[in-house]
């Protein structure tokens, strides 16, 4: 391995002094996503990268590929950090590509209804862009304000519009992808060749930066609606509201967002803005299309939400909801830290979901919100969150949560969502005999393993010896599942904690 | 649709010294009609060797044994079979001689044509009686076995207050395999048949049961999305055995309104139109007048006629069928009267379905919605210039794309398939934006990112199959 003055050197006379960083501050900023990981972690993994570039060109990011073949530093790409799972967190140093400079909306083509974004431009930005032309996405992701397109494309993430607008990766027209020889590879033909001409977009959707960098992206747009209108009704109970949301897919309605959460993330808002809606479990529900069709619509859903007790709730309320769509996690002021767990559950099986989160949340004795968004037909996102404090050495027992509702969504015929460094463990549980072709997916991509290696269906340590270069993924369970256990015998009083019940109970 | 082979087997015969001066497209021709005065004799035997047993699948566990023995985990023995069945399947197959043995799935009908270069040795899997159909009690979801009948699938649902999404384009009487392992065009407005597929159970080339993705749910999130890569081509990665579909709810309301176009420009503006109509839309089955005359042997046709499926809620169907109305603007005429393809019972489909099997396919053009109507006709005079007349099924998707399956009334041999689609993909190069996907297409196909894509996919199959057992890969 080349010494770490000589690559930086080499990393600098790529991009330039100012777009590769290496001070402590920079690189401890790219230590973690979105969510929190208590100090202890350090000692398993080497999660501060070496070095963080900060490319602005395809050509730059081959470039860095291939410089890796001399340094020998894996490569980490990352684009907005909104993951929750370690997939864009160094385990080994290396150089970590912030791909957010690469943030150009290049062009849209209103013939062929694409639009052509670089990787490291947010969701919100191309939103924003291609509605000023007219157009819309037909699916955006949860975190549209942070979450970058390539970032979004590799988490695999859910998000609004699925119902209407099928999945994200079914918005994906082709990709742009650096390959680990520092090749340039196009996933699919330039023509809609439905899936044919050996499409190999899916490949990427989800490989979590695994098998490639994502430059670019050509995406789908719709033209946008006349009207967009967002309802929501209160609930007796979250259970409730589930049944609701069960109900429009089985009124065969198809409202381009429908969505649950429970009073607590109210609580919370209320705890940090006091003009927050009043905490009680809702749903909120968002309908397109012309007039006409926005109140058949509408009315099909005041039948549905009626049936199950649900109140209508002022026109005020679902608007700054809707508003605030893309904020979803402004409880994490509250603490220091937040821990989501996204999961997918069968539709069906809705109501029994949120309420076996609620009752993890209280055997664990952690404060979160539950919440959940229709993703198609058959299939919902559970996405509760949990507050940590994770400047205390107990406060990362609140990730024993994750592991036990990916368990629980797995005992629903469901998933949890993810892989990254913490979830490997549930890679098999996934995909049972079949793991062995999703890790020859790998082989073939990135036989030297140089891209974000060690993380998705092998967990790496910071260690290079025998014997202590990888733990076995069920390693991870058990460490995750001591967590549980610990966090239910010793419960943490978190410093938010006083505040929180103090508005709870007020 | 099985193409790995076929590529593969290409990729290598150009490298031949003998054939190496051939140009690509000449061998390619010469590999799809059998030409003994180009090829060497090793090649037509390859090409013409078929499969020498055929096994009828009952259940999976004997899928499982036979991938077990054809690749050496078990021997034959295992099988227990009679005496007589068992020497007559070690003669077949040529047991103890230094052969692999390959597995194939075949079929239930085939839209175009079959594989330049059949399974050599092996076995042949027979799934006409493995067709079993399992709808979820409170939900939208089916577990259907490659062998159950598409029209089966679609009236059950049905009787069930499900929503079969997806229709053939071409109304033959496919299994829903064939979308696996075939070449049926499923597809709905809003997405092709992969869109609906939640999981697939499978069985790997070590004979052990896989399931790719999730019955449940969607797969989003658990590293790459093999399934939705691997669909097209998924009877070369495993055996598939069923199909995990995402159905949806049988809506309140639904109506099939038929509009006549004379005008080709007027067709494609109104498509054009169409595609951004939003929800509501289950499907657009577009015809010319000799398509029209198949399905509708009693009913005048237009020169053109776009039947489109619209659900709604009872008091909305009426506002939605006055939107488009103004969509479909140009009309020559308009009916709701008119039946469509699918909602007829089993016979009648059938009965259709076999006139209909009478053409001559040659594949998918996916066409500009905005070009559909000068494609119609370029595609219609070629015919008439080929003694061949042609004309056209085709569904519009919500992407401005037409799935277009052209087909001419000519006898089926490999010469006049051949001809007929290198004139069909002489148009497409015409067409702006438009795109021929047949298998001849993929082969003819020399563009740089398309062979690294697929070279990667040949890669990927021999890592997963690598004990080439699942259709293997064959070097002339």
């Amino acid at each position: 391995m080349a010494s770490l003055d000589y690559a930086y050197r080499r990393l600098v006379n790529t991009l330039g002094p100012e777009r590769v960083a290496r001070s402590e501050f920079e690189r401890m900023v790219y230590s973690h996503d979105f969510a929190s990981l208590p100090k202890i972690a350090l000692l398993q993994w080497r999660l501060y990268p070496d070095f963080v570039a900060l490319p602005q060109t395809t050509e730059e990011v081959a470039a860095l590929v291939k410089l890796s073949d001399e340094s020998l530093l894996q490569i980490t790409p990352r684009g907005g950090g909104t993951g929750w799972c370690g997939g864009s967190v160094p385990n080994r140093g290396g150089v970590l590509v912030d791909m957010r400079k690469m943030n150009n909306v290049l062009a849209l083509d209103p013939d062929t209804r694409t639009v052509t974004v670089e990787a490291g431009a947010t969701w919100k930005e191309v939103e924003d862009f291609v509605e000023s032309k007219g157009f819309a996405l037909p699916t955006i992701p949860l975190n549209a304000a942070g979450s970058t397109v390539g970032g979004s494309i590799n988490s695999g993430s859910t998000g609004f519009g699925g119902l209407r607008g099928g999945s994200v990766r079914d918005a994906i027209a082709s990709l742009e992808v650096i390959l680990p020889n520092g090749s340039l590879l196009k996933t699919a033909s330039q023509a809609d060749a439905g899936g044919q001409l050996a499409n190999l977009t899916p490949l990427f959707f989800g490989a979590e930066g695994t098998l490639g960098i994502v430059t670019k992206a050509i995406l789908r747009v719709v033209p946008k609606p006349e009207i967009s209108k967002p309802l929501t009704y209160a609930f007796p109970n979250l259970a409730a509201a589930a049944r609701c949301l069960k109900g429009i897919v089985d009124a065969a309605l198809t409202p381009y967002h429908a969505a649950l959460m429970d009073r607590d993330h109210f609580v919370f808002d209320r705890a940090l803005e006091a003009d927050s809606p009043d905490p009680t479990d809702l749903a909120l529900v968002a309908v397109q299309g012309s007039k006409d069709d926005v109140a058949d619509q509408e009315k099909a859903m005041d039948g549905l939400a009626a049936k199950e007790q649900g109140t209508k709730l002022p026109p005020a309320v679902g608007d700054r909801l809707w508003r605030d769509r893309y904020n979803n996690y402004s409880a994490r002021r509250l603490s220091r830290g937040l821990m989501v767990s996204y999961n997918l559950v069968p539709l069906r099986r809705l109501p029994e979901a949120v309420e076996k989160a609620m009752e993890i949340r209280d055997k664990l004795k952690l404060n979160g919100s539950v919440q959940a968004h229709i993703v198609d037909t058959t299939t919902a996102a559970l996405d509760p969150y949990v507050l940590m404090d994770d400047t205390k050495p107990s406060g990362g027992t609140a990730l024993g949560f994750v592991k036990r509702m990916g368990d629980a969504a797995f005992k629903m015929e469901g998933h949890p969502m993810g892989l990254g460094l913490f979830l490997v463990f549930n890679l098999r549980k996934m995909h049972g005999n079949a793991t062995s072709a999703y890790s020859a997916v790998k082989g073939v991509f990135d036989p030297r393993k140089k891209i974000n290696g060690g993380k998705t269906f092998e967990v790496w340590t910071k260690y290079p010896w025998p014997g202590l270069r990888s733990i076995p993924p069920p390693g991870m369970a058990i460490g995750l599942e001591v967590a549980a256990i610990l966090r239910r015998v010793k419960p943490t009083r978190d410093r938010f904690v006083r505040a929180y019940e103090h508005t709870k109970e007020g | 649709m099985g193409l790995l082979r076929d590529w593969h087997y290409v990729e290598k015969a150009v490298q031949i010294p003998a054939l190496a001066e051939l140009i690509r497209e000449a061998l390619i021709h010469a590999l799809f009609v059998r030409d003994d005065r180009v090829l060497p004799r090793d090649l037509i035997a390859d090409l013409n060797r078929v499969p020498p047993v055929t096994v009828k699948v009952k259940e999976d566990a004997e899928v499982r044994k036979l991938v077990r023995v054809l690749n050496g985990q078990e021997s034959t023995v295992s099988l227990g079979l009679s005496a007589e069945d068992y020497h007559y399947f070690r003669t077949q197959l040529g047991v103890g001689r230094t052969r692999e043995f390959g597995v194939t799935m075949r079929p239930r009908t085939l839209l175009t044509y079959d594989w330049i270069v059949p399974e050599q040795r092996g076995v042949q899997l027979d799934f006409t009686g493995y067709a079993g159909i399992e709808f979820a009690v409170d939900g939208h979801r089916a577990i259907a076995q490659v062998g159950a009948l598409w029209k089966r699938l679609y009236d059950e649902a049905s009787e069930r207050g499900h929503l079969v999404p997806f229709v053939p384009t071409v109304p033959l009487d496919f299994a829903v395999g064939d979308a696996l392992y075939g070449d049926a065009p499923f597809a709905s407005f809003r997405g092709g048949f992969a869109s609906y597929v939640n999981a697939l159970r499978t069985i790997s080339a070590y004979g052990q049961r896989a399931r790719i993705g999730f019955e449940e749910v969607a797969n989003y999130g658990t590293a790459y999305d093999l399934l939705h890569a691997a669909i097209p081509l998924a009877g070369e990665f495993f055996i598939p055995l069923s199909a995990a579909l995402r159905l949806e709810a049988k809506p309140a309301a639904r109506k099939t309104l038929t509009y006549g176009f004379d005008d080709p420009a007027k067709l494609s503006a109104g498509l054009d139109r169409l595609c951004r109509f939003g929800p509501g839309v289950n499907w657009v089955h577009i015809t010319d007048a000799v398509a029209a005359k198949i399905l509708r042997p009693a009913t005048p046709p237009e020169a053109s006629t776009v039947q489109v499926s619209l659900g709604a809620t009872t008091t909305g169907i009426a506002a939605k069928e006055k939107a488009l109305d103004v969509a479909m603007v140009g009309f020559k005429a308009k009916s709701s009267e008119t039946p469509n393809p699918y909602d007829v019972s089993a016979d009648a489909y059938r009965k259709t379905a076999d006139t209909v099997a009478r053409s001559l396919f040659v594949g998918e053009v996916r066409v500009p919605a905005k070009s559909f109507g000068e494609f119609l006709g370029k595609v219609r005079a070629f015919g008439d210039q080929s003694a061949a007349k042609a004309g056209a099924y085709a569904n519009l998707q919500e992407t401005g794309s037409v799935s277009t399956y052209p087909f001419f009334s000519a006898p089926k041999d490999r010469t006049k398939v051949y001809d007929l689609s290198k004139g069909v993909r002489a148009i497409v190069t015409r067409t702006p934006g438009a795109a021929f996907t047949s298998r001849l297409a993929h082969l003819w196909d020399e563009e740089p990112n398309f062979l690294r894509r697929m070279s990667l996919v040949r890669s990927l199959k021999l890592e997963i199959d690598e004990a080439h057992v699942v259709q293997p890969l064959i070097s002339p």
